[in-house]
């Protein structure tokens, strides 16, 4: 119990986040639809860590979630500057169109 | 509370679901955000104010901005945007999806349920003695995470920097 929340109403929430982001990524062939659904992905397992850090009545799931945000804004940094590049150079973000690594 | 907390919990969950249902990529951004507000509600509800502040600048207020920026920098034409999958691949993940799922609930529903804390709970949310427990035991890892953040700074700029002619 985390006030009068029960654990099991975050974990279920988490769970549920995760498995949505789950399904963007794999069903969807857009890029920046599967990287919005990484982000919540992430965002599940925030929400996660939040609950079971206050439900143990301490700090460190919410600095871990601070180190989860900071990692994140990186990331996308990263990403969208390689979908940038990568829509200069084959002219789409259908991710079954580009296949310059396979095999 | 609790309320509260289930109702901004559905709202993240019906957005996000629209997000990923959505065909219009500047829409998905744009319920992403709303989405993300929910869980910074979430956050609150969970002693976590100075995340749900981080969470309403960075996630809402940079990361989806940046990705709306970037949406209408590219204006990807719709043909280059949607794409068909390919049968084998729906099949695939939606197995995939749904043993994931019942795997997730069922291991959480089987998670023990940690001891309840004795103190009060509303010391969680008091900010300065999170900032000194971050800058004191956790020191070296905020000072790599800026170090990677300026990694990420450069790499960026690197990667959408154009090729010089030679």
């Amino acid at each position: 119990m985390i006030g009068s929340i029960p654990l099991s109403d975050v974990l279920l929430a988490s769970a549920a986040l995760f498995c949505v982001g789950l399904a963007g990524a794999l069903l969807r062939r857009n890029a920046i639809t599967i990287f919005l659904s990484i982000e919540v992905m992430m965002n599940a397992a925030n929400l996660a860590l939040l609950g079971y850090g206050a439900a143990l009545g301490t700090r460190e799931g919410q600095i871990l979630v601070f180190f989860v945000i900071a990692i994140a804004a990186a990331e996308a940094s990263v990403g969208l500057a390689i979908f940038v590049a990568l829509f200069r150079h084959t002219e789409t973000i259908d991710v079954n169109r580009i296949n310059l690594l396979k095999w | 509370m609790r309320f509260v907390f289930d109702a901004a919990a559905v709202v993240a969950i019906l957005f996000a679901a629209f997000m990923v249902l959505g065909k219009n990529a500047v829409r998905s951004v744009l319920s992403l955000v709303v989405a993300f507000f929910a869980l910074a509600v979430c956050y609150v509800t969970l002693y976590a104010p100075l995340i749900a502040a981080i969470q309403v600048i960075v996630y809402a207020g940079a990361i989806l901005v940046l990705f709306l920026f970037v949406l209408m920098l590219l204006n990807v034409p719709e043909e280059a945007m949607a794409g068909e999958s390919r049968p084998i691949q729906h099949y695939l993940g939606g197995a995939a999806i749904l043993v994931f799922t019942v795997g997730l609930i069922g291991a959480f529903s089987r998670s023990p349920s940690p001891p309840a804390p004795s103190r009060d709970l509303s010391g969680l949310a008091e900010i300065a003695p999170l900032a000194r427990q971050l800058y004191s035991d956790y020191l070296l890892s905020f000072e790599a995470l800026s170090v990677l953040l300026l990694a990420a700074l450069v790499g960026a700029f690197a990667l959408v920097q154009r090729e010089k002619r030679r």
